[in-house]
């Protein structure tokens, strides 16, 4: 059963429906490595449970004996940031371990230590391959071979998107500058350009961007050709350098769209922090040297902030929630308020583009980790096309994976070095500002939360390539699409489960999400899943399949009656030429 | 009626225009006034309208109501302003102003406020509107209510049946204010030892209780009569409704006479157990201990009024959270369904009935009681059921909506937003069991803000007696002949058509609903993370 195998569980304590069968249900290319009896399992919310636990190459498996019924925990190893023995042996000879998890639990468990002391430990064998990275091994998605009915590596390509946007046009051209990653190893092989801008210019521009990460095309507006256009710091440093092509290239894209003449350039930065990178050679745009934009920073903290904040909402959400006091301790996490901040910044840019028919340019310091967050949240609220299962999927392989956000040096997949500065949980916070949106319009997106929730399981589970590595070109190198399959493959080949019922679509509609604290809510369902009493009491994924499955039904009847009722008005003016075809109207659900 | 005419206000067909004035100043935006909107301010014996000069016909989709009408009931506060001279006054009933008004500034019950400038307008006209307002806000006594007009009228003119209303017979909502509602509830639960009683017919025993409620069959009537008077104001404990396992669940008030506390108390224990198939024993749920009051209550929602729309967005965004744990309505809310939890947990699993004992047995019980039954029994969250459940509980029970409302702000100690309180109990659990309800976040918002619409019988009378008594009074004074009918029909708010249209009340139905197949939803733990008081402007 392909789902049954790849879904990663939602609830931490799944329960067997048949215990009789000790095997495991293991996927394409999983091997047992290692497994022990007699492991106890301290649950927080249920207290210890005794029995038995198997590490695979892809994933830990402990399977209580001692309950009925009988239930376990089965986890992808990509989880885990962290394994560690913790204290002594006891008189008993029984060891410790603390594992800390990437998706906001911890597992502890107790353990005999083997007697023949020449034989690995269950444990360490766990740690060998939760991080095949620092063990010179290879990661499991380029073992797992499982075959899926679509390929998901096919689902974007570059130049298809431009066409969808009308481009290359008379304004914007496609550029193969960095065909070879030549100009910029962190940026995709196609970029959109104004006409007017020669690939020279664009190299010199490379050398006066951090990163040699230019300003260029995320998205351009069908109408107004207001255009979204992203890129990294200018390298203005103390004495306050200047480039003309630079200068150039941000004049032309303000040309490029009759209807506004002016611009705004968006930093995501506190003001305070964007010239406190002039000392490091970085920094902004000043007004002086680029005549008619206008400089606005939004206060967005860097990525240190960022799992920081992270970090105390995991500790006041795991494993215990003190009830008396949720609202103030959730309030001193932050967390809220930085997702307030990402919905507010990416809400200014589409009002910009949107209602003043402006472009934009998104910077932050590298250009690729607020940046990404604010220009793909821009495009959310600004084309319906980004709010559809098979949209979305081609915004986050352009925005983040095309445009190098570093998924490797972020996640960390496979590497043991969990206090690694470089770190932090950036698309997570893209994802829940995704989601903030879908709690505010819920018939907008064509996806569930559940396809959020697996999205970001798969992030850590290391079982699809989708987000491995740090760029595109990275994975090019590593042959990722080849050895590896796509997390869309799998998405793909089994919609039904990630479709809302409730979605209406919108087409035309930009939506502008309220961004107050007051509106915004923690993503429970997420954040605090493994608690059972926080768990959704009563799912409605079955519902929703419910749902679907009724209006398939309600739409097939409206056909069949339409033809019916054509048929008659044929046959009774048959001696009419033709008969009239009525346009099929959707059967849409109420919201 | 569907289209605003304009310049004219939309009047119900009895309703009069008291006070008006032209070209004032309805203020739309916080800061700048490029939004407002100019027009006629006007009022009548039923609400505040506002008629924007330069607007088009627009369809309204409230009945009752157009898109800038408030009902006089809904406004908490009527404060007038003078700022050039810096003056400010609150205005009650048959007051005078000494200065002439620049502003009005409404606070409204459902947290809206509302500002109108008089700087074009008439200052005479202008003065003359604001005390109109605060004079017909304030009625001084329930008759002065728009329903008693809404309804007299309509027996004196077209009968009420072509504007819709048809008390009982057209609603699948039972009202219980008959002995076959009673026995249907009884025969639906399985509560074969318990019985309808009628001793109360005529109010004549308790004047709080309803005419007809259930008992154990092991109590006589002679019983009844004798320990009525023992408890407060005569409310013979009533049964409410009973667990699968045969586990009642009964509200009581307290015993005023100490003396025959313990007998009491005993006679009707035993009552009980007697009639539960395992003979189990009686808990005693002790509702004012573990409670808060009414005037918490109150004071909470003064506190959470003051951080949604009073103090400064900016000061209170900062702090939202925080702020909204002080106010301290949430962590109510989570009371009162742990309250609720516990009460099931006696009833399901310890196989007992419980007692819900309060002091007047007319306000937190009413919350308990209706919250076990929608945890336990997934009839109840059908629409019609859930509705029947607070006709139950809450109307027929005797909460007093009258004054819990202040419809007559008269005093402002027994106001307090109980019911409020409890619909927001329900929205938590609708939130965390998103498919066993029928109704829609749109239904309850609907619901509480029918409160302020005083034309329901639902929400205009202390108990069903009141009810009785003042329709009896208005109907002779008027020389209403009533026929058949013993008091005036007033619609309950579940005549839904009485506001919406048959295509808005769709908007009552919860697409994820799965019907009554759900099972118990009392494992909850109260979804503390989130409250948001959502408006539906309807």
């Amino acid at each position: 059963d392909r789902s049954s195998g790849t879904r990663v569980s939602d609830t931490e304590l799944r329960v067997y429906k048949d215990p009789s069968k000790g095997e495991l249900p293991l996927l394409p290319e999983e091997h047992v490595q290692d497994s022990a009896k007699d492991v106890t399992y301290i649950c927080p919310f249920i207290g210890p449970v005794r029995g038995s636990l198997s590490v695979t190459n892809y994933r830990l498996f402990f399977r209580c004996t001692d309950r009925e019924p009988v239930f376990g925990l089965d986890l992808p190893l990509g989880v885990l940031s962290r394994v560690e023995k913790i204290g002594a042996a006891t008189s008993r000879g029984d060891v410790s371990y603390g594992l800390a998890c990437k998706d906001m639990r911890n597992l502890r468990f107790v353990h005999k230590e083997p007697e023949d002391s020449l034989k690995k430990s269950v444990f360490e064998v766990l740690m060998k391959f939760a991080f095949p990275v620092s063990n010179n091994m290879s990661l499991f998605a380029f073992e797992y071979k499982q075959v899926f009915p679509e390929n998901g590596w096919k689902v974007y390509d570059p130049l298809a998107e431009y066409k969808r946007q009308g481009l290359p046009n008379e304004s914007w051209r496609i550029s193969k500058v960095n065909d070879h990653y030549e100009l910029c190893d962190s940026y995709p092989a196609a970029l959109v350009v104004p006409v007017t801008i020669t690939d020279e210019e664009l190299r010199r521009v490379s050398s006066f961007r951090a990163k040699g990460r230019i300003p260029v095309l995320s998205w351009i507006h069908p109408e107004s050709q207001a255009a979204v256009v992203r890129a990294s710091q200018p390298m203005v440093g103390q004495n306050g350098r200047r480039c003309k092509e630079d200068e150039k290239l941000l004049q032309a894209i303000m040309d490029a769209n009759a209807q506004s003449h002016k611009m705004f350039i968006f930093d995501a930065r506190p003001s305070v922090n964007a010239a406190a990178n002039k000392m490091k050679g970085g920094g902004y745009e000043s007004e002086d040297a680029y005549q008619n934009a206008e400089l606005v920073f939004l206060d967005i903290h860097n990525i240190h902030v960022m799992r920081e904040s992270l970090r105390k909402l995991k500790e006041v959400v795991y494993p215990n929630i003190e009830d008396s006091h949720w609202l103030s301790n959730l309030e001193s996490t932050h967390w809220l308020e930085h997702i307030k901040l990402i919905l507010a910044g990416a809400l200014r840019i589409a009002d910009k583009v949107e209602s003043g028919k402006t472009s934009v340019v998104v910077h932050c310091s590298d250009g690729w980790d607020r940046t990404p967050q604010l220009t793909s949240l821009a495009l959310i609220m600004l084309d319906s096309h980004y709010r559809t299962i098979r949209g979305f999927q081609i915004l986050l392989e352009k925005e983040w994976l095309s445009f190098g956000h570093r998924f490797q040096q972020r996640v960390g997949h496979g590497d043991k070095n969990h206090t690694d500065a470089d770190r932090s949980p950036i698309f997570l916070q893209f994802i829940d500002c995704v989601w903030q949106m879908t709690r505010q319009f819920p018939a907008a997106f064509e996806f569930n939360e559940y396809f959020l929730i697996t999205i970001l399981d798969h992030l850590y589970s290391c079982l699809f390539g989708t987000f491995l590595c740090n760029s595109e070109q990275q994975r090019l190198k590593e042959e990722v699409p080849k050895h590896t399959v796509s997390l869309w493959s799998f998405v793909n080949s089994q919609l039904e489960e990630f479709v809302n019922p409730l979605y209406v679509g919108y087409p035309s509609h930009v939506l502008f999400p309220t961004v107050g604290i007051r509106h915004l809510q923690l993503w429970v369902t997420y954040y605090i899943r493994w608690n059972p009493r926080m768990r959704p009491q009563e799912p409605v994924h079955q519902r929703y399949k419910e749902l679907l499955a009724k209006r398939a039904e309600l739409q097939k009847r409206v056909e069949e009656l339409q033809r019916e009722a054509a048929n008659r008005t044929a046959s009774s003016s048959s001696e009419r030429a033709g008969s009239p075809t009525r346009s099929i109207t959707p059967v849409q659900t109420f919201v | 009626m569907a289209f605003c005419l304009l310049y004219k206000p939309v009047l119900q067909f009895c309703e009069i225009v008291v006070n008006e004035a032209n070209f004032v100043r309805k203020c739309i935006g916080a800061e700048s006034c490029q939004d407002d909107l100019w027009g006629k301010l006007v009022c009548t014996n039923f609400k505040v309208s506002f008629i924007a000069h330069n607007s088009l016909p627009r369809q309204c989709t409230h009945r009752l109501l157009g898109e800038h009408d408030i009902p006089l009931a809904c406004v908490e506060q009527v404060v007038t302003v003078n700022d050039v001279k810096g003056k400010q006054k609150i205005l009650g009933s048959n007051q005078k102003l000494k200065f002439n008004p620049t502003e009005l500034i409404l606070y409204c019950k459902d947290f809206r406020i509302i500002r109108f400038r008089f700087d074009e307008a008439g200052p005479e006209s202008a003065k003359k509107v604001c005390l109109a307002i605060a004079h017909y806000s304030h009625p001084a006594d329930p008759q002065l209510l728009f329903g008693f007009e809404y309804v007299g009228k309509a027996y004196n003119k077209i009968y009420m049946r072509v504007n819709g209303v048809d008390p009982g017979g057209g609603l699948q909502t039972p009202l219980f204010d008959c002995s076959s509602d009673w026995d249907r509830e009884i025969k639906r639960t399985g509560a074969s030892e318990w019985r309808v009683c009628t001793i109360n017919q005529g109010y004549f025993i308790s004047p709080s209780l309803p005419e007809f409620f259930v008992v154990p069959v092991s109590l006589a009537d002679q019983d009844l009569k004798q320990y009525a008077c023992c408890f407060y104001s005569q409310r013979i404990p009533l049964w409410c409704w009973n667990h699968s396992s045969g586990s009642a669940l009964v509200r009581m008030s307290n015993i005023s006479d100490p003396q025959q506390q313990r007998k009491v108390e005993q006679r009707i224990s035993s009552a009980i157990t007697k009639s539960h198939p395992l003979r189990s024993d009686v808990f005693k749920s002790d509702l004012d201990k573990n409670l808060p009051n009414i005037q918490d209550i109150q004071a909470a929602l003064l506190k959470l009024r003051q951080i949604c729309v009073i103090d400064s967005f900016e000061e209170s965004e900062e702090k939202w959270l925080s702020s909204l744990e002080s106010s301290r309505w949430m962590e109510y809310v989570r009371t009162f369904l742990r309250h609720a939890v516990e009460v099931v947990y006696m009833l399901e699993s310890r196989h007992v009935s419980v007692i819900l004992l309060e002091k007047e047995d007319r306000d937190l019980s009413c919350v308990i009681s209706c919250l076990v039954q929608l945890m336990c029994d997934p009839h109840c969250r059908s629409l019609h059921s859930f509705q029947g459940l607070i006709q139950k509980e809450w109307v027929m029970a005797g909460h007093r909506f009258l004054d819990r409302c202040n419809h007559l702000k008269r005093n402002d100690k027994e106001e307090s937003p109980v019911f409020l309180l409890f619909l927001d109990c329900v929205w938590q659990l609708w939130n965390q069991y998103p498919a066993a309800f029928e109704f829609t976040e749109v239904y309850l918002t609907v619901l509480g803000d029918s409160m302020w619409v005083p034309v329901f019988s639902t929400f205009l009378f202390n108990c069903p007696r009141q009810r009785a008594e003042h329709s009896r009074d208005f109907a002779s004074s008027k020389s209403i002949h009533l026929g058949q009918d013993q008091a005036l029909c007033f619609p309950p708010v579940w005549d839904w058509s009485q506001q919406f249209s048959l295509k808005d009340q769709t908007l009552f139905n919860n697409p994820l609903y799965v019907g009554k197949i759900a099972t118990c939803v009392q494992n909850g733990t109260v979804k503390t993370f989130t409250h948001r008081r959502s408006k539906v402007s309807c």
